[in-house]
Parts: structure tokens; C-alpha cells; sequence
């Protein structure tokens, strides 16, 4: 049973995929043999380390020179996070932002951390989660103090079997290390650590876990929802999120509607979608409209703006002109009635067209002036027009 | 994010072939029923375009499929896809097991309900407007969850992230459609 733990830490790195599950296994697997037998352990450890394949050399010979029992392990412990923190400084630059970590350092984190607990009797921790702040360089900078200070006292430490200054050591490491974080890409296991002055059990840190994934996505969202920036608190994005999606959704009904009364056949031509991908040229356009708008009839005098503010809060600018033709040509065209659902009151409120927030506001006052303008339509569209009418209004 | 124009070009090209589909079904179509083409093509345009790996794509799909005055329509507008599609959707468990839990959400939101009302009334302010501030997001989350198709039965993070591809979405057809109106 002596030589069962090496090779089964030996196969459960073999793969290399489940990282974490065997990290979690080689954590049970270690406490159990700590009872037992630490020179085995430190071992297997060791060949697992090697397995691994990261610290190589350097690791045989200090682990080979240091054979003790008990401060053998504590020294393990130190070892591995020594070793493993040059890896880890270096791969923190190329990392994305959180995402990736090494099942070496996952390892000797929880090594450490074990260590940790077994002096201080606490039970061992099941789930623990190691997420990245932004205090990456931070954590790289103590990782190689931590470092030099380990190989230094590492050397005076084959001498003496002193087991305190171990202690105070590894306590003050994992305290350091217990104020950062770094997130595991795939977890199946999710390994969190505890902060400073929180609860460790394993339902609190689920649920910060969570938290924090659903404060990372709140953060996307502030970018794409606009106005979002101003409120802080869940609450009030969640309130703006949804009053963003409900005009989106009323902007494509009304959109859809108007689709199809404006084009009896719903044959749309070829043109626009190449006059959509000349967009980008088409941005020189924009400053001329304004003065064209002001010759074309006041009806669509009304339109243009909107037109220009969309234009430029939209994805692309270029609308312009395919749009302003269109008006050109539409303007002797007789099928003028949606045009008169824009009252002029939506309009007064216009100011420089920058933000899409501008035009959000406006077409909030369309959709209030929506259930009033429509009482006035001509009269083959009464019909429909009241079907719409309830459309929005639910 | 994805490149917005690409999203928004292959929306239109989707959404264009579709809609020539529909208009070779059936001729004559009154307001309504045009309305209708309008919407449905545009949302299975681009719920195609995302082809299944959205859980919201997937619950449009779905919806679309699932009357059977729709399923025609829906079936012809996606063409010859239709079938891998659909399938794809089907295999998703979405209805047995989100029964289930909506009937043990709703047995759990009565007793929490009755709980709070017990506690009230003895228990401090701060404690209180934490369970205010709850119950808000609560209530909000689950409006979002109606608004958002699929959405009800989604974890919040799942939530999160299917809204951010919603409002995506939506942008891009709200753009489309506008500049295709101006046509």
C-alpha cells in the first residue's frame, strides 16, 4: 500500500486533463497519507511534481538533499511553491485576463494550504477557488519575494529541523496569498480560496463564486447598455437592462409594421445590402445631410434627424446616404402615411446627435406618441393599425 | 465581441432569402399576415445565424416551431436546415424538467412570502432593506427572465450572458430593418 499513493498520483497526473479533478483526489489522497507515512508522500509528491513535468531538476536535488520527516513535508510544501512561482510570474503576463491557471500552482496552493490547516486543525476544504484580480502583479512581485526568501531559508532550514519558523512561514504566505484570487478556466471542481475575515465554508464561497461571475457579466452589460454607467447597484442596471431590451423589442415591432405596410410585396432590393457595405465611405456624408435636410419637405424634415442620430449611435454611419436618396425618391412616391406617425412633438427635444441615449429618449417619446398619433391614420389601415396598437401596449 | 457589420450582413442576407421564401408561398398577403412574415423571418434569420449555440436562439426556435400554423412557415423559412435544426432544438430538455422546477419555485416563493411576513415585524432596519434590496433584484431578474426568450429557465449567469447576446441581436435587427424601411 506503501507504493500504491506514488503510482496513483502518478496515473492521475498521467492525463492531464482533468486537472482538477485530481487535484481534489491528490488533496484526499494526501491527507490520508500524512497519517501514515510523510517520506512516501513527499515522494509521491515528487513524482508527481515530475510528472508534471515543470519543476525538474533543480526540485530532485533540493527534495533529494532534504529528508526529513516532518519538516520534509512542510519543506515540500515550501519547495513546490518555490518552484512553482517563477512558473507562475512568467506565465502571469501572457494569460488573459483570469482565466488560465497552472495545475502546478493549483497544486502547491493547495499543498500550502493544506499545511496550512493541518497546523491550525482545521478541516480540509473541499472547494476552493483561486481567482485573478488585477492584482496579478502584485501577486508575482510576492511570489518572488516569497520565493527568495524560501531558497534562502530553505538551505538553513536542511539544517536545522526546527518546525515554528516553518509555521509562521507558511502561515504568513497563505495569509498573503489569501487576499488574492485567480479564476480556474474549466472548472469541474471549483477551487476557491477563502479571504481574510470570511467565512470558509464551503456554501459562502460557492455563492461568492457566483457573485462574482454575475458582477463580471453586469460589467459586460454596462458596456453595451448605455446609461448604464450612472447607476451603480444591481438593482438599477437590472432596471435599465430591462427597460434597454423592451425598447429594442418595441423598436422592432414598430420597424417590422412599418415594413410591412411600406412594401406591399416584401421585395427588398439588392441594393441595400450593397449600399450596407459601402458604409464605411459614407461617413464623409454625414455633415452635408443637415443642410440637404433643410430643402427637402418639412414633413421629412422630421425623419432626417432621427435618421442622422441613428446614423451615428448605430454600428455604422454610413446610412446616410442610400437613406437620403431613398427620401429623394420617396418624396413624389404617394405611400407617405408612416412618416405621419412621427409627430413633430418627438422632435422638439433634439439636440446635437452624439449618444445613443439621445435617440433612445426619442424613441421612448415615439412610443408614448405612438398610442396618440395612431387615432389619426387613413382609413384602409385602421385595422391593422389597432392590432399594433396592442401589440406594443402588452 | 463579434464584428457588428459581419453579424449585421449575414443577419440580412439570411433574413433576405427568407423572406423571398415566404413571399413564394403565398402571394397576397394582408397587413397582418405580412407582419407577421416580417417578424418571424427575422428572428429565425438571425436565430440561424447563431446556429443553435445560444440557448435564447435555440428557445426562438423552438416557439417557432412549436403551434402548428407557425411550423410550416417556420419550417419552410429555414430551409433545407430546418430538420438539423430542429432536431438540434428538440434535444434540449426544456420542458419536463423546467415544469418541475417552476412548480417548486412557485411552492418555495409562497413560503418565503409568508416567512417574511412573520419576520417583519421584528426585525431591524438594516436586515430589512437588505431584504427590500432581495426581493427588487428578485423581481427584476424575473422580468428580464420573460423578456429574454428561453430565459425562464436559466440560471442567473446563464441569464447574464444570453441577455448580452440578446441585446445584440437586437441591435443588429433594429438597425437592419431600420435602414431597410428607408429603402
Amino acid at each position: 500500500m506503501n507504493r500504491a499513493l506514488p503510482e496513483m498520483l502518478h496515473c492521475l497526473s498521467g492525463p492531464g486533463n482533468g486537472t482538477d479533478i485530481t487535484v481534489l483526489e491528490r488533496q484526499r489522497t494526501r491527507v490520508k497519507w500524512q497519517h501514515q507515512e510523510q517520506q512516501n508522500y513527499f515522494v509521491g509528491n515528487f513524482q508527481d511534481l515530475v510528472g508534471d513535468g515543470r519543476c525538474g531538476s533543480v526540485l530532485r536535488h533540493v527534495v533529494t538533499h532534504s529528508v526529513k520527516p516532518d519538516p520534509g513535508f512542510e519543506m515540500n510544501s515550501t519547495i513546490t511553491r518555490t518552484s512553482s512561482c517563477p512558473h507562475t510570474e512568467a506565465q502571469v503576463a501572457p494569460e488573459a485576463k483570469g482565466k488560465v491557471s497552472e495545475p502546478a500552482e493549483k497544486m502547491s496552493s493547495t499543498v500550502g494550504r493544506e499545511s496550512y490547516k493541518k497546523r491550525k486543525a482545521d478541516k480540509v476544504q473541499n472547494t476552493k477557488v483561486v481567482a485573478e484580480d488585477d492584482a496579478k502583479d502584485k501577486r508575482s512581485k510576492v511570489c518572488a519575494e516569497e520565493g527568495e526568501s524560501k531558497i534562502t531559508t530553505e538551505q538553513t532550514r536542511t539544517k536545522n529541523t526546527t518546525t515554528h519558523p516553518n509555521n509562521r512561514e507558511t502561515s504568513a504566505d497563505t495569509s498573503r496569498e489569501n487576499s488574492k484570487a485567480s479564476e480556474v478556466q474549466k472548472p469541474d471542481y471549483i477551487h476557491v480560496r477563502a479571504r481574510r475575515g470570511q467565512a470558509t465554508d464551503s456554501h459562502s464561497l460557492a455563492e461568492r463564486v457566483r457573485r462574482e461571475k454575475i458582477s463580471e457579466r453586469m460589467k459586460y452589460l454596462q458596456d453595451l447598455v448605455p446609461g448604464c454607467n450612472k447607476v451603480t447597484g444591481k438593482a438599477g442596471m437590472l432596471d435599465e437592462i430591462i427597460n434597454y431590451v423592451q425598447s429594442l423589442q418595441r423598436q422592432v415591432e414598430f420597424l417590422s409594421m412599418k415594413l410591412a405596410t411600406v412594401n406591399p410585396r416584401l421585395d427588398f432590393n439588392i441594393e441595400d445590402l450593397f449600399a450596407k457595405e459601402i458604409f464605411p465611405a459614407c461617413s464623409a456624408n454625414f455633415p452635408t445631410i443637415g443642410s440637404s435636410s433643410e430643402m427637402t419637405n418639412p414633413a421629412y424634415l422630421q425623419i432626417n434627424p432621427a435618421q442622422q442620430m441613428v446614423a451615428c449611435c448605430g454600428l455604422e454611419m454610413g446610412v446616410n446616404t442610400p437613406d437620403l436618396m431613398a427620401l429623394r425618391r420617396t418624396i413624389s412616391a404617394p405611400v407617405s402615411l408612416p412618416e405621419t406617425y412621427f409627430d413633430a412633438s418627438c422632435f422638439t427635444q433634439l439636440q446635437p446627435p452624439s449618444t445613443w441615449d439621445a435617440d433612445l429618449q426619442n424613441l421612448f417619446n415615439l412610443d408614448s406618441n405612438q398610442g396618440r398619433s395612431i387615432s389619426f391614420p387613413s382609413q384602409p389601415f385602421t385595422g391593422s393599425i389597432e392590432a399594433s396598437n396592442l401589440k406594443m401596449e402588452t | 465581441m463579434r464584428n457588428p457589420s459581419l453579424i449585421k450582413e449575414e443577419f440580412l442576407k439570411r433574413w433576405i432569402i427568407a423572406l423571398r421564401r415566404c413571399t413564394s408561398l403565398k402571394k397576397n398577403m394582408n397587413i397582418l399576415e405580412r407582419n407577421k412574415v416580417v417578424k418571424l423571418s427575422a428572428d429565425l434569420a438571425m436565430a440561424s445565424a447563431r446556429n443553435g449555440t445560444t440557448s435564447w436562439s435555440r428557445a426562438l426556435i423552438a416557439n417557432a416551431t412549436r403551434d402548428n400554423d407557425n411550423r410550416i412557415l417556420a419550417e419552410q423559412i429555414l430551409g433545407p436546415e430546418s430538420e438539423i435544426l430542429v432536431k438540434r432544438v428538440s434535444t434540449m430538455p426544456f420542458k419536463t424538467c423546467n415544469r418541475r422546477k417552476i412548480r417548486s419555485k412557485r411552492i418555495l416563493k409562497r413560503s418565503c412570502s409568508s416567512a417574511i411576513r412573520r419576520v417583519r415585524k421584528t426585525v431591524p432596519r438594516k436586515v430589512l432593506a437588505n431584504c427590500i434590496a432581495k426581493r427588487l433584484i428578485q423581481k427584476r431578474t424575473h422580468i428580464l427572465k420573460s423578456l429574454v426568450p428561453g430565459g425562464e429557465f436559466m440560471d442567473e449567469t446563464t441569464l447574464m450572458e444570453e441577455t448580452l447576446d440578446y441585446i445584440a441581436y437586437l441591435r443588429v435587427q433594429v438597425d437592419v430593418m431600420r435602414s431597410c424601411t428607408y429603402c
